[in-house]
Formats: C-alpha cells, sequence, structure tokens
C-alpha cells in the first residue's frame, strides 16, 4: 500500500471534550466499539508507521463522518479513522466478501442484462443462505435488485434538448438500480431548460475507500477525473444525485486520494438540489408545482452533512404546494455502505437503523425522502415503507 | 447564497440567535465549527449562582447589575434577562420541561459530589434538588467510567451502589449507549428490582444524567414507579446527554422553521467593507463557499468554543480580528492557585449597549455585526456561575437588536 497520499494527523489538537461521544452512532449501540475520541486521537497518539496495528475494533467505524461535523477543534476523526483501518486490514487481509461488495461494478452490467434471473437468485433463499454461510453476507438483508434497461441505455434513446448546458454524474447504483432517479433528475433539469450531458463515468471508488481501500479507490478516481476535467474545462457544471458519490468526489479525491486535478473539478461539482437551490436564488427555478397532497418525511444522509451544503433538498421540497415535509430528527442510518451486509456488523447496523425507525414512526408519513442510495436500502429495510429520491416527488409535482 | 442574518457559533448563545430572528420571520444561517459545548456542561440554566444562597434571583440580579456596569447583564438589563430566560423556557414543553425551585438558586448534587446553584433546572433533577436535607442513594454502572456513585455519595453523606450491566461484562460503555439502554423497559425492569432491594430507608434515588435521550420523563417516572421513591438525575462528565437534549430540541425546532443550519464548518474569512461585513468564507477542502447576508452575529464562545484563541503574548478573535479586551501581559492571566480567579477568564469583545463591537473610543467598528455569549467581556461566568443566562440574554438581545428595522 502506497502511502504518500495519507493526509497528516491532527491528533494533538483535540481537547477531549467528548462531544463526539455524543453522536457517535456506533458507540451508542455497542461497547465493542470504544467511540470515536479513543479510536481516532486517543489511539492515534499511540500508533507509530512501523509497528504492526493493534486496532482490532477500527473496522466497526462506520464512517459517517459526524464526529467530524461536531469537533469544535477541528479533528477530521473520521479521517484518521479510516487511515488505522486501511493499515490494519493491509495487514491482516481482507475476505472475498470485501472485494465482491466494493467491486460490483464490474458484474453490475451483467446483472442488470440478466436482471430477470438476477433478482431471482438475489431473492433466493438458499442463494441468500450460502452468502451468508460463505461470504458472511447477512441473509436478513435485502440484495438490491437489478433493472434492465440501465439508466445509461434509456439515456441513449432519449433526446435532451434545453438552452444550457449541465453535466450529471449519476452513479453505479442509480445506472442499474434505481434508473427513475436519473430519469427524474434528467427530467427536472430539462424542465429548467438544461439538455443533459453524461460525461464517462465509473464507480466513484467510495466502496472501496470506505473498506480501507485506498488503492482501488485511488485507482476508480483516477479514471474518473480526466474525464469529469474535460466536461468541466468545456465550461460545463456537473450535477450529482448521490451524496455519497458527490462527496467523494468532490472532497476525498483531492484530500485522502490526492488525485491530480480533482481540485480543479471540485468547485464545478454541485449537488443535484444544491444546484436547483442555486437556481432559484438567482430567480431561474421552474417552480410551477402542482399540488401534491402527501405526508412526506425527508432524511438527511451523513455523507450530504460531510457536503456542508445544509439541507437544499428541503428548501425545495417546502415549495411544492400541499406537501407536507417534516425533516426526520435522527443522525445516520446505520447501513453504512458495505458495513450493514456484513454478517459480523449486520446486528449493529439493526440497531443503529432502530433509533431511525423510532424517530420515523413518531412522524408517520406516507413517504420517506432520502438523498443516499445506502439510506434508501436501509429504510425499506426497517420500515417497508415507500423510499424515494427526493429528486421524483419533485419531477412528479413538475409533471 | 444571501442571508437577513447569519450567526456564527452553535452554543447556547447562537442557537438563541437563531430562534429569536427565526421568530421574527427572518432567513437564517447558523453556522457552527462545531456542535457548540453543550454537551460539555451540566445543562441547568445558570443564572448568578454566585449570589448568597438566599437570596431571590431578582434582587441578587439587580444589585449584581448596579455593581457592575460593564457586565453583559447590565446591557440587557434585568427585564431583558427575564425576557431571554421565558423564551428560552418556551421552547421546552412540558414533559421536558425547565423550571425554578423557588425564586432564587435551588442546590443540586454533582457528578464531583458537590451541591452546586443553579436556576433552572429539567424535570429530570428536580427531585434531587437542595438533597441536603434528604437520604438518597446514589446509583452508579459498573463499566460505565464517567460517574463514580461511591464517591458522589460519600460526599453527600448518602449510600452508593454499583449495578453491572447485561451483555457488556467487563467493558466500557459511554453515556449515550447507557442513556439508550435507559430507554428500553426490560432494562428498567431489572434495575427497578435491584435498586428496590438495596434501599434501606431512602426517599429518593439519584442516577448520572443518562435517563434516556429522547422522553426522560417517561424513563424516570417508570423507574419511580418500579422503585416506589422519586428518582432524579446528577450532571456528570461530558458528553453531557441534557445538554444534547437542549442541542437537539433547538435543532429540531429551527429546521423546522426553515433556518439553515452547518455544522462543522470553520468561518476561514470575513469579507469586510469599511464598517460592514458582507459575508463570510467557509472553507471545505478543496472548495470555499461565500455566504453574504445583511446582518451578522459572532456568538463563537471564549477558549473551549474556539472564539479566542490565545498564543504566547495576546488573545485574538479570529475572524474579525476585533479587539479583545485582556490582562496587560501574559505573566497576568493566571491567578496562584487552580481555585483562584484568573483573570484571563475575564477577557473578550467589548462593545456598545446593543451589543456592536466597538474600540477604545467605543465606536462601533463593525456596524451590522453583533457579538453575543461567553465570547463577550465583563464577566468570568465561570467564577460567577452565570454562563447559561448570559448565553440565553445575549443572544436573545444581539438577535432583537439585529432583526430590528
Amino acid at each position: 500500500m502506497n502511502k504518500q497520499f495519507w493526509p497528516k494527523s491532527n491528533a494533538d489538537v483535540c481537547i477531549r471534550c467528548a462531544a463526539c461521544m455524543a453522536v457517535c452512532p456506533v458507540s451508542r449501540v455497542t461497547p465493542l466499539f470504544p467511540g470515536p475520541k479513543q479510536a481516532g486521537p486517543g489511539a492515534q497518539r499511540f500508533r507509530k508507521p512501523g509497528d504492526p496495528s493493534v486496532d482490532e475494533w477500527i473496522d466497526l467505524c462506520i464512517g459517517c463522518h459526524l464526529c467530524d461535523t461536531v469537533c469544535s477543534a477541528g479533528v477530521n476523526i473520521s479521517e484518521l479513522n479510516l487511515i488505522a483501518k486501511a493499515k490494519y486490514l493491509d495487514e491482516k487481509g481482507r475476505p472475498l466478501r470485501d472485494w465482491l461488495l466494493t467491486h460490483s461494478h464490474l458484474f453490475s452490467g451483467l446483472a442488470s442484462f440478466f436482471s430477470a434471473i438476477t433478482n431471482l437468485l438475489l431473492k433466493n433463499r438458499a442463494v441468500k443462505w450460502m452468502a451468508d454461510a460463505f461470504l458472511s453476507i447477512d441473509r436478513r438483508r435485502e440484495l438490491p435488485a437489478y433493472q434492465s434497461p440501465t439508466f445509461r441505455q434509456w439515456f441513449r434513446g432519449h433526446h435532451s434538448t434545453g438552452e444550457k448546458k449541465v453535466a450529471y454524474f449519476y452513479g453505479c447504483y442509480i445506472n442499474t438500480n434505481e434508473v427513475d432517479i436519473g430519469k427524474a433528475t434528467v427530467q427536472v433539469l430539462e424542465a429548467n431548460n438544461f439538455e443533459v450531458i453524461l460525461p464517462p463515468q465509473e464507480c466513484c471508488g467510495l466502496p472501496m475507500l470506505g473498506n480501507g481501500d485506498f488503492k482501488g479507490a485511488r485507482k476508480m478516481g483516477l479514471k474518473n477525473v480526466p474525464s469529469l476535467l474535460q466536461t468541466i474545462r468545456s465550461g460545463l457544471d456537473i450535477i450529482f444525485s448521490s451524496t455519497s458519490c458527490g462527496h467523494m468526489i468532490k472532497h476525498e479525491y483531492s484530500r485522502l486520494l490526492a488525485i491530480p486535478g480533482a481540485e480543479e473539478v471540485a468547485p464545478h461539482l454541485f449537488d443535484l438540489f444544491e444546484y436547483l437551490r442555486n437556481l432559484k436564488e438567482a430567480g431561474n427555478l421552474n417552480a410551477r408545482f402542482r399540488e401534491l397532497p402527501l405526508r412526506a418525511a425527508y432524511f438527511a444522509p451523513c455523507h450530504l452533512r460531510s457536503l456542508g451544503i445544509g439541507f437544499p433538498a428541503l428548501e425545495i421540497l417546502r415549495l411544492i404546494p400541499g406537501l407536507q415535509i417534516d425533516n426526520i430528527e435522527a443522525d445516520c442510518c446505520g447501513l453504512g455502505g458495505t458495513f450493514g451486509f456484513k454478517k459480523e456488523k449486520f446486528e449493529i447496523s439493526a440497531e443503529i437503523g432502530k433509533d431511525l425507525k423510532n424517530a420515523i414512526d413518531r412522524l408517520s408519513p406516507d413517504i420517506i425522502l432520502t438523498d443516499c442510495e445506502g439510506c434508501r436500502m436501509q429504510i425499506r429495510h426497517l420500515t417497508g415503507l415507500r423510499v424515494l429520491h427526493p429528486i421524483q416527488i419533485l419531477r412528479d409535482a413538475l409533471s | 447564497m444571501h442571508y437577513d442574518l447569519i450567526i456564527i457559533g452553535m452554543g447556547l448563545s447562537g442557537l438563541m440567535a437563531a430562534k429569536t430572528a427565526a421568530e421574527a420571520s427572518r432567513k437564517v444561517l447558523i453556522i457552527g465549527k462545531g456542535m457548540g459545548c453543550l454537551t460539555l456542561f451540566s445543562n441547568t440554566i445558570d443564572v448568578l449562582g454566585k449570589i448568597p444562597e438566599t437570596t431571590r434571583l431578582r434582587d441578587g440580579l439587580s444589585q449584581w447589575i448596579q455593581d457592575h456596569p460593564e457586565h453583559p447583564y447590565s446591557k440587557v438589563g434585568l427585564t431583558g434577562i427575564e425576557e431571554g430566560l421565558s423564551s428560552f423556557t418556551s421552547l421546552f414543553h412540558p414533559p421536558y420541561s425547565f423550571q425554578t425551585i423557588g425564586d432564587g438558586n435551588c442546590f443540586i448534587p454533582t457528578g464531583a459530589g458537590t451541591m452546586r446553584p443553579a436556576y433552572l433546572i429539567p424535570d429530570t433533577m428536580v427531585a434531587g434538588a437542595s438533597g441536603k436535607e434528604k437520604k438518597g442513594l446514589i446509583v452508579g454502572f459498573k463499566g460505565f467510567r464517567d460517574f463514580y456513585a461511591g464517591y458522589v455519595a460519600g460526599l453527600l453523606n448518602w449510600r452508593g451502589i454499583f449495578l453491572p450491566l447485561p451483555e457488556t461484562p467487563g467493558q466500557e460503555i459511554s453515556a449515550t449507549a447507557l442513556s439508550r439502554w435507559m430507554e428500553k423497559e426490560p432494562f428498567r425492569k431489572t434495575i427497578g428490582q435491584e435498586i428496590k432491594k438495596n434501599l434501606s430507608g431512602e426517599t429518593c434515588v439519584g442516577f448520572p444524567a443518562i435517563l434516556g435521550m429522547n422522553d426522560p420523563i417517561k424513563v424516570k417516572m417508570d423507574l419511580e414507579e418500579k422503585i416506589g421513591v422519586g428518582v432524579f438525575e446528577i450532571p456528570t462528565l461530558p458528553p453531557s446527554i441534557p445538554g444534547m437534549r437542549i442541542f437537539n430540541r433547538f435543532k429540531e425546532w429551527l429546521i423546522r422553521r426553515g433556518v439553515n443550519f452547518l455544522s462543522g464548518y470553520s468561518i476561514s474569512k470575513a469579507s469586510l467593507k469599511g464598517k460592514r461585513c458582507e459575508g463570510v468564507y467557509i472553507h471545505h477542502p478543496p472548495v470555499s463557499g461565500f455566504y453574504s447576508a445583511d446582518r451578522f452575529i459572532l456568538a463563537t464562545g471564549r477558549f473551549i468554543g474556539g472564539g479566542l484563541m490565545a498564543d504566547r503574548e495576546r488573545i485574538s478573535d479570529p475572524i474579525f480580528n476585533l479587539p479583545v479586551s485582556q490582562p496587560g501581559s501574559q505573566e497576568e492571566w493566571f491567578g496562584k492557585s487552580f481555585f483562584d480567579e484568573h483573570p484571563i477568564h475575564r477577557s473578550g469583545i467589548l462593545t456598545d449597549p446593543s451589543f456592536r463591537p466597538i474600540d477604545g473610543t467605543g465606536e462601533p467598528i463593525l456596524e451590522n455585526v453583533r457579538v453575543a455569549g461567553t465570547i463577550l467581556s465583563g464577566h468570568d461566568s465561570m467564577d460567577e456561575k452565570s454562563r447559561e443566562g448570559i448565553e440565553i440574554a445575549t443572544g436573545y438581545w444581539a438577535a432583537q437588536w439585529a432583526v430590528a428595522k
């Protein structure tokens, strides 16, 4: 593992105030993880580059970044955890399971093409039992179904028109598993007079980074950035509809992975609703919404919080007449990307999710809206309710 | 993005300012480098703990205002303080509300085994108030190292017991995890039975302040039913669960009112033009965001929250570089012993009566910026036991003046 890209540690500015301990979703539900204060800056003071890692619990950090957002001293706690996790797993070795979970982009095309068969297999009890027994992918977790045609295939047959142009980074999950979100994004942008362009793109690499695989994540970044650079140099902004992919490209590519050109891309990269909010500020948002009598609850994903843009989807959704929209008062859904699929972490993921479920039950909404695919999976799993991306509701209100 | 008002700082004063401005229907952004310091303190509302035990708070405050013309309280006046406090309490509806005991300070036990004065206390602490005259049992938990029942009980001349936690033998448990356990009825049943067996004439039972995050009154009442005597919370080491409850309540209310909430990002630069602030930059590598507003409130606290920075020679404000009233030299910062008064704890920003920062001649430096909370000069809230009172009253009034035409 090439460590030259790891950022400098700033553990010594920690004043031990424990604000991070007030928000950590993992140490709230299990004593197995000592919490961000100990695992991050606390343990960092004892870590020496040459010594073998002894951080047996470090893999339990779910990577939500909530600790970073509450620290008044400015310690990047989750970053310290991630680097320690990478070292621990580099030394200990990663199971095949982790490789499969973080490389789904390699076989998602095929899975989507044969979606009728794939989906049957993914739901099949025997298959799930085997995945559980041989791969430690928990059988209580629903595996996401594949769709055909993919978003990219749909877009090929779609003629996008508009006076202005904007590029769209849709991400793997929307391409093969939630195609309608991609369609809704394109339709809303077109309703705002944008022609949508899809720059060539691959998986952003977040699943690998979350599993401490810096090398794999960097490889994906090196594939994506040249195409994104070309896009912004031709004068286009790039929009993302998945807050996780967006946070990865906008912030982790340059800071954590030192990918050349990423810094130039970042200022032109926008969260979809941040972009719509900017249009609204400039008086250019198409807000001719029809009435939508629905009781919806919105959940702000962790990676949206770490983007530092507030809750722009809430601001835009509040413009829709008839739509009653409440913010769900809970932090972290507990899925943590691939975290919640792992057998040894399923219980922790489910316990964190229970707190979110209780917050949802207090609101008793008809429908849940959230910007992140992981959160949507988890909330469906927890509540059985209809869970959408906010752009789908916005599209419905526009049509 | 342009706002009517940007509040810098997410502690109690910033949150109060945001609430006040939102009530006046202003478009508000609140920015915090972290989540403020509510989780670091005991979260009783201390207004002026320093006054003699039997003095009515109103009388104590009147006298204090007369004697300390430069104190933040003197800028808002007695009725101004009361108005701020009632705005705060209006946010906390029963069952989890704040109340006074009589018309002065009450005394509550602490995790250090002392009795401390407080003015407004949450309902969960009421049964322990003025506990010296009572006979109580203190309950701690094995593995929860932020609260030593024996120590607290010893100093109060009460009795303390330690209960084991299920499923966590030999492991440490965090305050949030313990607070989550408390929300589970089967757990309360187990410990309730255990405690009831252990009672010998005690008329109340004190727990560390971990009686649940969302519905502490339900937890408290259920425990009371199971144990048969009054139950109360004792503030202990951070992270403070009662502090989270206050923070969460503000956050929920503010987001519902459309206040934009940005936590985790510090201001890298303020953009000034003449005597006005035009906007602030938030650096989030590798991008910088610019937020403009008509008015600003600086509520960044003192040293812990990062509102004031000290190098070897002087103390400064890192955002606007406003003049900071401070001891003449570094040798004068600290008193001789730990419990002495330390002059450094009086340093802060000088303002006019409406909290605009002023220079040495009393002239406002920035016309559209106001300052609130503990970063203000003229107080030593630690010694006065006035932290929350100052935060609430000045946060409320800085926003009132900022939104006034």
